[in-house]
């Protein structure tokens, strides 16, 4: 879960309790519970340029009961290949968390050449195949020709640009949560993004930036870089397209830091397994997972595959002699 | 901050990022922290340490339930600013009605004009955006011009545009076709602020979210970026036309147009009819049609098919 550019945690600070006084270890957390007094303390600490202070933050929006029936959902809808033990799993760990994250956004121009297909039809004059004996259509062997309309492609070079905004791109800056499990949970609601203040996360966990910005920037860079390579497939005219080339410069490059909601679960279904790591978007109840798979039901199901095949090779061609 | 430091689009007020460009809109400074230390948020009623509630979307007191009140997510169906008034009164919206029930023409009823029966006469005052934005739009399309063994050769350019008084309907209560036979008959010269003079019946909410609304504003622009930026593709025929807008400056006004909303019945069954409010020659709706005659059309259709079918066949 925990990829190569991940940087180390921040420094743990210890800070005495806000209610009982009790030492309180802040270790890569905003937030901590006192395990003394269970007063849901948090800590401002001056903003650095490896772990910022989040700008705006996305909320819970349902509680741990609502995770858990979300979850129960999810592992009932499993397909038949996964583990069976997984609809009897139970849950040892679940904590909501405040993941940190970069919003990203930018200017982007891109120029871009390629090849545009254009269909056209033709009419095309091909010798038949002749009938036998009793065809209709000539004798054996004698040229016979047909007029068939096929369609072909013309391709044509074509220069140009596309302009936009990337917005609305997401990358975990969490060395607990890689971006490919972010991503699963995506998308969240942004229309409900708010100013971060301390009272939207106290009494959660809320974790520390730990990921470079320099390399998030990159990450986000890169993914809307892909994005415009997406769009820019759909924007091309034509039937079809080949040998597409851009180029594209970003401007105007923004990176916010975020909170995003998340449950993060620990879900047991064997003993002599390592627990399931399931995450919940904690805002629309998105449920990713990776689900273990059942090897005797592969095997079956390919060995039933390959009798099927088996059996209609030969009942086609007949049963060997 | 008043607009956009990207895009130099016009911020409203709550607004966290810009609605065009997505850049954040810059918050004022945190307070400063001189010596980092573990705090403790307390509720106000009883003085115990509280933390957040999804469910009231706010920190809570486990104790006594008393939410503490904090910023919301701004996300709020948005209220008119400006109204076009009235110049069509109730007698002449009614006597513009009669007129046009009276010229349905001939598939209509003959005893329409005088059967049909005004339920209600409303005045209302529609919801709609006004848009201007200035854009350098990008665009990709096949045409004519230049084709070789295909009909269609690729073509691709950029051009800035200046979009000026689109206006887009945000109404829920009348049809998107109707807003647009509406439209082009409005006088945008007698704009007021809605504050500034009473208005003559309801104004429609802006039930559309502040999110959403931006979205369906993006797409008005983008329809009517293709369209003008036709002009710009060589060749008499097109088709495939694609556009992609940098949208600058942008400002978004929230309009209420004037129409009355006539509810009429004609043997028993209720049609809706729009007048113009500023416009009385302008009346757009459903009206029954003549079944008898529709009949009689078809009927004379089929005759004629089939006495051309027969004259075919008779001459070999």
């Amino acid at each position: 879960m925990v990829d190569a550019s991940a940087t180390a945690l921040p420094d743990a600070a210890t800070f005495a309790c806000g209610q009982c006084g009790a030492s309180l270890r802040f270790a890569g957390v905003r937030t901590e519970a006192c395990p003394y007094c269970a007063s849901p303390n948090f800590v401002e600490r001056p903003a650095r340029a490896r772990s910022p202070r989040p700008g705006l933050v996305i909320a819970f929006a349902a509680d741990a009961a609502r995770a858990r029936q979300q979850l129960a959902g999810w592992l009932g809808s499993r397909s038949w290949f996964a583990d069976a033990r997984l609809r009897r799993a139970r849950v040892e760990d679940l904590r909501g968390v405040y993941v940190p994250a970069y919003l990203y956004s930018a200017v982007a121009h891109t120029e871009y050449t390629a090849s545009i297909g254009e269909h056209y039809t033709e009419i095309e004059m091909r010798p038949m195949r002749p009938m036998g004996e009793t065809g209709e259509i000539g004798e054996i062997g004698e040229p016979v020709t047909e007029a068939r309309r096929v369609t072909r492609t013309e391709y044509r070079p074509l220069a140009g640009r596309h302009v936009g905004y990337v917005t609305d791109v997401l990358v975990s800056a969490s060395t607990g949560l890689a971006a490919a499990e972010l991503a699963a949970l995506e998308p969240f609601e942004l229309g409900q993004l708010r100013r971060y203040a301390p009272a939207l996360v106290t009494g959660w966990i809320a974790e520390e930036f730990s990921r470079e910005p320099d390399g998030c920037r990159r990450a986000s860079r890169e993914a809307a870089l892909d994005e415009i390579a997406l769009e820019l497939r759909r924007f091309l005219p034509g039937d079809s397209h080949c040998d597409l080339a851009w180029r594209t410069t970003v401007e105007w490059e923004s990176l916010e830091p975020i909170l995003v909601p998340v449950w993060v679960l620990a879900v047991r279904y064997r003993d002599d397994r390592p627990a399931l790591r399931v995450v919940i978007n904690g805002q629309t109840g998105a449920v990713a997972g990776r689900v273990p798979w059942t090897a005797w039901k592969i095997a079956a199901a390919i060995a039933l595959a390959v009798l099927a095949v088996a059996a209609v090779l030969v009942v086609w061609h007949g049963a060997p002699p | 901050v008043t607009a956009c430091a990207r895009c130099e689009t016009a911020l409203e007020p709550g607004d966290l990022r810009c609605a065009i460009c997505a850049l954040p809109v810059p918050a004022a400074a945190p307070p400063a922290v001189a010596e980092p230390r573990a705090q403790l948020l307390r509720c106000r009623d009883c003085g115990a340490a509280i933390g957040f509630s999804p469910e009231a979307s706010a920190p809570r007191c486990g104790f006594c339930g008393q939410a503490m009140a904090i910023e919301q997510p701004i996300d709020p169906p948005e209220a008119a600013q400006l109204h076009l008034p009235f110049t069509v009164d109730r007698a002449a919206a009614e006597a513009a009605m009669r007129c046009w029930l009276a010229g349905r023409g001939w598939f209509a009823p003959r005893a329409l004009a005088s059967e049909a029966v005004l339920e209600s006469l409303t005045p209302l005052s529609w919801a709609a955006w006004r848009v201007q934005a200035e854009a350098l739009v990008a665009w990709a399309a096949d045409s004519d011009a230049g084709a070789e063994r295909s009909a269609w050769a690729p073509h691709a350019g950029q051009v800035p545009l200046v979009f000026r008084d689109i206006v887009v309907p945000a109404s829920r209560g009348l049809r998107h076709a109707e807003c647009r036979r509406l439209l082009p008959y409005y006088d945008w010269s007698t704009a007021i602020a809605v504050d500034r003079e009473p208005l003559l019946g309801a104004i429609e909410r802006f039930d559309i979210l502040r999110s959403a609304a931006r979205r369906t504003v993006q797409a008005a622009i983008e329809a009517t970026a293709r369209v003008r930026i036709q002009p710009h593709i060589p060749g008499r025929r097109y088709r495939n036309v694609r556009v992609a807008c940098l949208v600058e400056r942008q400002t978004t006004e929230r309009v209420a147009l004037p129409a009355w909303i006539l509810i009429y019945h004609y043997r028993g069954t209720a049609y809706r009819a729009l007048v113009h409010g500023q416009r009385a020659d302008r009346v757009h709706g459903r009206a029954p049609l003549d079944r008898r005659k529709l009949a009689l059309l078809v009927g004379l259709v089929g005759l004629v098919g089939l006495a051309a079918a027969i004259a075919k066949l008779a001459l070999g």
